[in-house]
């Protein structure tokens, strides 16, 4: 019996693997291999493509039961935690790179699966759809890369609520040293993996400067088990910091977050900045020590001493595991770029996130340093694998190769029964890290796991109960809505 | 190895290729070998095969595929220093820096000792110890007793996170590897600590006083390789 889809859902599902295939190529063939003498990062990454591709649908679709994908994206524009750019992107491609090895293997085949692959990617689909809304764009190298994810309300308050700076002054100073220590602190707690960090904009200014919107993530006790009691005295999980700048134009953000500017980033064009927090229990975002410069600065110095101080604890307990362990911390952050999809529909499980499966456990023998880097290399920079060969009339869109990164579903399902639907249910967990213990950093406090999925499912946004008036197109036209003064009142915590 | 031959797939492949590296090459063949083996004897269609698991290797059979590598006396590249130290019969061991005893001379007949991708424009030159730092007991040593002064860091990881606590205390760096797109030229940036990534060194020695070209240009992270070349700031040595 052919499968019980429709064929324009076929269609849709193929187009969004090529597309997700030629985003990834591009973001992963213009920067350096990524590597690290502290972590084997090439072997957990390519791991982390076999947690996803068996744990990801089951997952997934508990969380879209509980709140649909693009709700879920409705409330993550409003605030910046990791259902972002990067993740929203970046998850999907994880998923079919697990897909990817297991064709390249011949432990499954194109028409495999394909129930899962089908409602995967739709998650991802009307995830970023709701997302980047504001933009009408589904990432940003749609969009000739930028990533305007907000609208004016939302960028027009951080434009007037930022504080002033001058190179040389006190809270110039210490933003500064507190980025530093942050940009350490991050690619340390993520085991050298960026996600602690994503970048939105840029928004032009009405002075005729131009802002980039950044967040900072996970910084406190979250959920990675790592994290619990070193970072206790960080005060906010999740940061937020708009930083206006003069003189330069961020002509690239891209479909991972990363800016580039023109000419370089440099700190003495810094003109204004802000300091909110947020998260998936927030209506918007919540200024954090803004009401003076100097108060500002005394705090940003305050977080950056607490920050360099858990930085040198946290290396000193990671410089003391394993490879084994290195491997399961590594992996499971990859994995877990989508966890915070769960937060949102307030059914985030521990365990349904930290923990490896055991069919994923099965591959670990094969995951030492060489093979990690040349199957990483092979699968997403130079895409050479046999699976990947698509005949000798084919041109992928930027290398010209006769190789696509990965492969689309066979139209036969829609036609025959040669296919099956799903992966099956997640298998047993297993980890080698100590388990987590310590609460939830959120904007409500500390909450145990139970107290953050029922505040999740309690919580009731403003701004996303007025979704279908955040709009500027709507905005435009109707300036003495009371709608609009409501979303107004409702921006900024 | 040749993955060439149609009897060790489980399904065909009419455009199907050799990887690009021989050991990826060498374990996705001897998977598809198994699974072919597999699905062969037993007697399933493909979709019973898939649904009830049996396809699927174990992890006894996979770690036979690496077992049967390594008895050929093959030695793995190591990238991760935990890796080698957990197993330092399985890895090739750490290259350190070349020697070669020929050397380019400066302007005043110094010799130079390495090039590399300036990540930002330095006020001025820098004028440092050379100290080789390449795994967590040297991090830990300055961690627990300090930064030694005008330490010009030597490192030969891109990454961010081995020399994490003590990255913003070094003089400078010099990386020799990454771009200046990497998370270490990204770090030294924000800590403003010049640095030099993707450096060839040749014919430098822990404890060498040298000074470094940081107030070059910062290196075009699209310019190509010959373009580069030109821009590249000298290492040069002064005792």
């Amino acid at each position: 019996m052919p499968i019980k889809r429709s064929y324009v859902d076929v269609l849709e599902a193929n187009a969004f693997i090529q597309k997700w295939a030629d985003s990834f190529f591009f973001q992963c063939t213009t920067r350096t291999v990524q590597e690290s003498k502290l972590f084997p990062v090439n072997p957990y990454i390519a791991l982390s493509y076999y947690n996803a591709w068996y744990r990801y649908p089951e997952v997934l679709r508990k969380v879209d039961a509980a709140m649909p994908a693009e709700e879920i994206g409705e409330r993550a524009r409003q605030v910046g935690t990791y259902v972002n750019t990067i993740s929203m992107g970046v998850g999907p491609q994880f998923y079919l790179g697990g897909r990817q090895w297991m064709l390249d293997m011949g432990i499954l085949k194109p028409t495999d699966c394909v129930e899962d692959v089908l409602d995967v990617l739709d998650f991802a689909r009307r995830l970023n759809l709701s997302y980047h809304r504001a933009e009408a764009h589904i990432m940003p190298s749609d969009g000739n890369h930028k990533d305007q994810i907000h609208t004016a309300r939302q960028t027009g308050f951080f434009e007037d609520n930022a504080i002033g700076v001058t190179p040389g002054d006190k809270l110039h100073h210490a933003f500064t040293r507190f980025m530093a220590a942050v940009s350490a602190y991050g690619f340390l707690s993520h085991c050298e993996c960026r996600l602690s960090f994503c970048n939105n904009g840029p928004y032009r200014t009405k002075d005729g400067n131009q802002m980039l919107v950044r967040d900072m993530l996970d910084l406190s006790e979250c959920d990675f088990p790592w994290m619990d009691g070193v970072s206790s005295e960080i005060e906010f999980n999740n940061l937020t910091v708009p930083v206006i700048m003069k003189d330069t134009d961020f002509h690239m953000v891209d479909d991972w977050g990363s800016f580039e500017a023109s000419p370089s980033y440099d700190n003495e064009k810094l003109v204004a900045i802000g300091l909110y927090t947020s998260d998936w229990l927030s209506d918007g975002y919540v200024p954090v020590h803004m009401d003076s410069a100097s108060e500002l600065a005394d705090y940003l110095d305050d977080q950056r001493e607490k920050m360099e101080a858990a930085t040198a604890e946290m290396w000193k307990m990671m410089a003391g595991w394993s490879r084994e362990q290195m491997i399961d911390a590594g992996l499971l952050v990859y994995y877990a770029i989508l966890k915070d999809v769960a937060h949102f529909a307030g059914v985030y499980e521990q365990d349904d996130w930290f923990q490896v499966d055991e069919r994923t456990q099965r591959f670990k023998p094969l995951m030492n340093d060489e093979y990690g880097n040349s199957a990483i290399a092979e699968l997403v920079g130079l895409v050479s694998l046999t699976s990947q060969d698509r005949g000798p009339h084919r041109m992928e869109r930027y290398s010209r190769d006769r190789t696509e990164m990965w492969t689309t579903i066979p139209y036969s399902v829609l036609a025959d029964d040669e296919w099956t639907a799903r992966v099956g249910p997640m298998g047993e967990g297993v980890t080698t890290l100590p388990a987590k213990t310590a609460k939830w950093t959120t904007t409500r406090g500390k909450l145990t796991q139970e107290e953050c999925n029922a505040a999740a499912k309690a919580f009731h946004s403003k701004a996303f109960d007025l979704r279908h008036y955040d709009d500027d197109v709507w905005a435009k036209n109707n300036p003495d809505d009371p709608r609009a003064a409501e979303l107004a009142a409702a921006t900024g915590g | 190895m040749s993955d060439s031959d149609a009897a060790a797939r489980p399904y065909p492949d009419i455009w199907s290729r050799e990887s690009a590296t021989p050991v990826v090459e060498r374990y996705h063949s001897a998977v598809r070998a198994l699974v072919a083996e597999k699905f062969a004897a037993g007697g399933k269609s493909w979709q019973e095969a898939v649904e009830d698991r049996s396809l699927e290797p174990t992890a006894q059979e996979l770690e036979k595929i690496e077992a049967d590598l390594l008895a050929e006396g093959y030695k793995f590249d190591v990238s991760a220093t935990i890796s080698l130290k957990e197993e330092p019969d399985k890895y090739k061991p750490l290259a350190g820096i070349a020697n070669t005893g020929e050397h380019e001379t400066d302007e005043e007949g110094r010799p130079i000792v390495g090039t590399g991708d300036n990540v930002f424009k330095a006020p001025a030159d820098v004028t440092g110890v050379a100290r080789y730092i390449s795994d967590v007991e040297k991090v830990m040593e300055m961690l627990t007793g300090g930064v030694p002064e005008k330490t010009v860091a030597i490192i030969d990881d891109s990454g961010g996170t081995l020399t994490a606590p003590i990255l913003g205390d070094f003089t400078a760096v010099v990386c020799m590897g990454g771009t200046v797109r990497s998370h270490l030229g990204i770090l030294t940036r924000e800590y403003n600590v010049p640095c030099l990534m993707n450096a060839t060194l040749d014919g430098l020695a822990d404890g060498d006083e040298v000074v470094v070209e940081y107030s070059k240009p910062a290196a075009d992270a699209y310019a190509d390789a010959e373009a580069a070349a030109e821009h590249r700031a000298r290492i040069i040595k002064v005792s």
